[in-house]
């Protein structure tokens, strides 16, 4: 990881925001890999294991999301044909959750390169979503994502995006929202 | 006092706005609908063990459930007797004891006081039996539901359930291995009265081509409602939109599962996995049974199942405006591991949350709560007279039936729902 490469990744994922904050559905679907896993645990106060006390594993996050596997219930687990029907349909004119559509403003920071392998870099970075529709709905929407991004051309494409909301209970109008 | 002609017109065409945002129309929904009728807290899959528990909610009160030593489920209030603080902290888990963080005052798993390490230094002892959690009176379950009932003297869970059981067992008894709840249930919050999500689930097969145009409009499925959807009323207050689909249709168009998402991803496990338990069906249900393909249920006040999308729901009030709605998601015990993650994409694609149908629902009742909140026109009523007199017997099914578009359902909900308060005011003797 050098500068260089930083700053490219801080471009791809600054203009990857302006573009959905700017509603070109369409244009991000295009930064997807066809193989892309779209996954957003859901989160619950789990018990801590009384075993594990004095350790750092007591306080262990994992325990906490309900992911991807088959005993797990989680707010999203979805391919690209099911991203691309969501992005299809935010300019259906009976697409009531959209119409009126919604002002964002996606916030991104904390952008930590963890590892790389075979041109995929498995990269970790904050947000903060402002959601602001009708008069006065706004909500703010705050997690993390944890990707992995191929190489391609000058840029990358999304193989994995993994987004972590900090909340349990959802308190947003939805969670269907590109983050 | 509140005038009940001025909240439900008798036949229950009539809705006024008030109903959905009065505090003082709240705090009677508490006391005579929450505080007299059956609730459900939890499926027993979620229970296994001895010391398992989860907790729930009572409207809004704060509810522990636990299987105890002696195998028996209990439910209790999450509030310890000497300050008051919950007992149990984690949404659900496995442990012999609930302690209070502030004195440490524990208890079993059955509610019941297990010490107070105050009463050693005291060298005193306080009288422990008296000193349990409150307990939640009447507990009792149904083909795997759990329900609670504050009011001792309510009537037995079979007999408040009536023909709704025909209609649970369509899928409950469905699967010879049985249901199970799988993982932790979403949780999400909504602006709206809780009373909108319930009778939306009822019965209102009518907003579906409309609101959900963009993914509903013109499809086969609209096509399929229209040619053999019905709104069953076995018992005022419950409802079950089904297609009772034709006698010499095939195994393919009753199967449960065998719509949405996941039948589209061709996957031949998948298929013929439900066929077979469509071939199945008939044995542990029934012929008319196996030929129910339903919509979306509700059983009174605020349990909800949705069908296809394999999902049970309660509408939890948080006050007249605010709802915490919980949605847990149902698979057959023995769907194979290689299914599972498909068939759950029915349930998260489109509802929960993040889904695609659910955010259209969840934005047409936070609207209602817009429109209900316009004092000058609180002498304008909601209508809910469509199809009013279309309902009546059926040969093969039980309850009033109608028409999938007539409103009859949430008449007889909200004429329930207002004999509830009435009876409920009348016993109070106000």
């Amino acid at each position: 990881m050098n500068a260089e490469f930083h700053f490219k990744l801080q471009q791809f994922y600054y203009r990857e925001a302006r573009m959905l904050d700017e509603r070109r559905y369409q244009d991000w679907t295009a930064l997807l890999s066809e193989q892309v896993q779209y996954l957003m645990p859901s989160r619950y106060v789990a018990q801590r294991d009384s075993a594990l006390r004095g350790q750092q594993a007591f306080l262990d996050e994992q325990c906490e999301l309900q992911s991807e596997n088959s005993d797990c219930l989680p707010l999203r687990d979805e391919n690209w044909l099911i991203l691309k029907l969501r992005a299809d349909r935010a300019c259906h004119q009976h697409s009531w959750a959209d119409n009126p559509p919604a002002r964002t403003r996606r916030h991104i920071s904390n952008i930590e390169w963890l590892e790389s392998c075979d041109g995929q870099h498995q990269i970790l970075s904050n947000f903060l979503l402002y959601f602001s529709r009708y008069e006065r709905d706004n909500t703010l929407y705050s997690g993390q994502r944890r990707d992995i991004l191929q190489e391609s051309g000058d840029g990358f494409v999304i193989v994995r995006r993994e987004v972590r909301l900090d909340w349990n209970c959802i308190t947003g109008p939805t969670v269907g929202l590109f983050f | 006092m509140i005038d009940l002609a001025q909240c439900v017109s008798r036949d229950g065409s009539q809705v006024y706005r008030r109903v959905f945002r009065d505090q003082a129309v709240y705090e009677l929904e508490r006391e005579y609908i929450f505080g007299r009728n059956w609730l459900y807290l939890c499926h027993e899959s979620q229970l296994a063990n001895p010391g398992d528990y989860v907790r729930a909610y009572m409207c809004d009160t704060p509810i522990i459930v636990s299987r105890g030593d002696d195998g028996n489920i209990h439910a209790m209030v999450n509030s310890c007797s000497h300050r008051g603080l919950p007992v149990c902290r984690s949404d659900s888990g496995n442990a012999k004891r609930f302690v209070c963080p502030y004195h440490n005052w524990s208890y079993r798993s059955d509610g019941s006081l297990a010490a107070i390490p105050q009463d050693r230094k005291l060298g005193s002892e306080s009288c422990k039996s008296a000193l349990g959690l409150k307990k939640v009176p009447r507990v009792a379950s149904y083909e795997g539901l759990i329900f609670g009932c504050f009011d001792e003297r309510v009537e037995s869970l079979d007999d408040y359930l009536g023909d709704m059981k025909f209609y649970l067992d369509s899928l409950f008894r469905r699967f010879d291995a049985g249901i199970e709840v799988v993982g932790q249930p979403l949780k999400w919050s909504l602006s709206a009265n809780w009373k909108l999500p319930v009778e939306n689930q009822l019965g209102d097969v009518a907003h579906g081509p409309f609101l959900h145009n963009s993914l509903l409009g013109g499809t086969d499925s609209v096509k399929e409602i229209d040619d053999y959807g019905l709104n069953c009323v076995p018992r005022p207050g419950h409802g079950a939109a089904v297609r009772l689909m034709p006698e010499d249709s095939d195994d393919s168009a009753r199967a449960w599962g065998l719509e949405g998402i996941a039948a589209l991803s061709g996957n031949a496990e998948y298929r013929e996995y439900l066929l077979e338990r469509q071939a199945m069906a008939e044995e542990c249900i029934g012929k008319v049974g196996a030929r129910i393909k339903g919509l979306t249920y509700g059983v009174y006040p605020n349990l909800s199942l949705l069908w296809s999308n394999s999902t049970l729901r309660v509408s939890h009030p948080r006050g007249p405006g605010e709802i915490d709605y919980w949605s847990w998601w149902l698979l057959p015990k023995d769907a194979p591991e290689g299914i599972r993650k498909l068939l759950r994409s029915n349930f998260t694609l489109m509802f929960g949350p993040g889904g695609l149908l659910e955010q259209e629902d969840g934005e047409a009742w936070s609207q209602q709560y817009n429109g209900v909140n316009i004092s000058y026109m609180d002498d304008s009523p909601l209508h809910y007279g469509l199809g009013q007199g279309s309902e009546g017997p059926h040969p093969e099914l039980p309850g009033q039936i109608g028409s999938c578009y007539s409103e009859h359902y949430a008449r007889a909900f909200y004429q329930r729902w207002r004999q509830d308060i009435e009876n409920g005011l009348r016993r109070a003797g106000a």
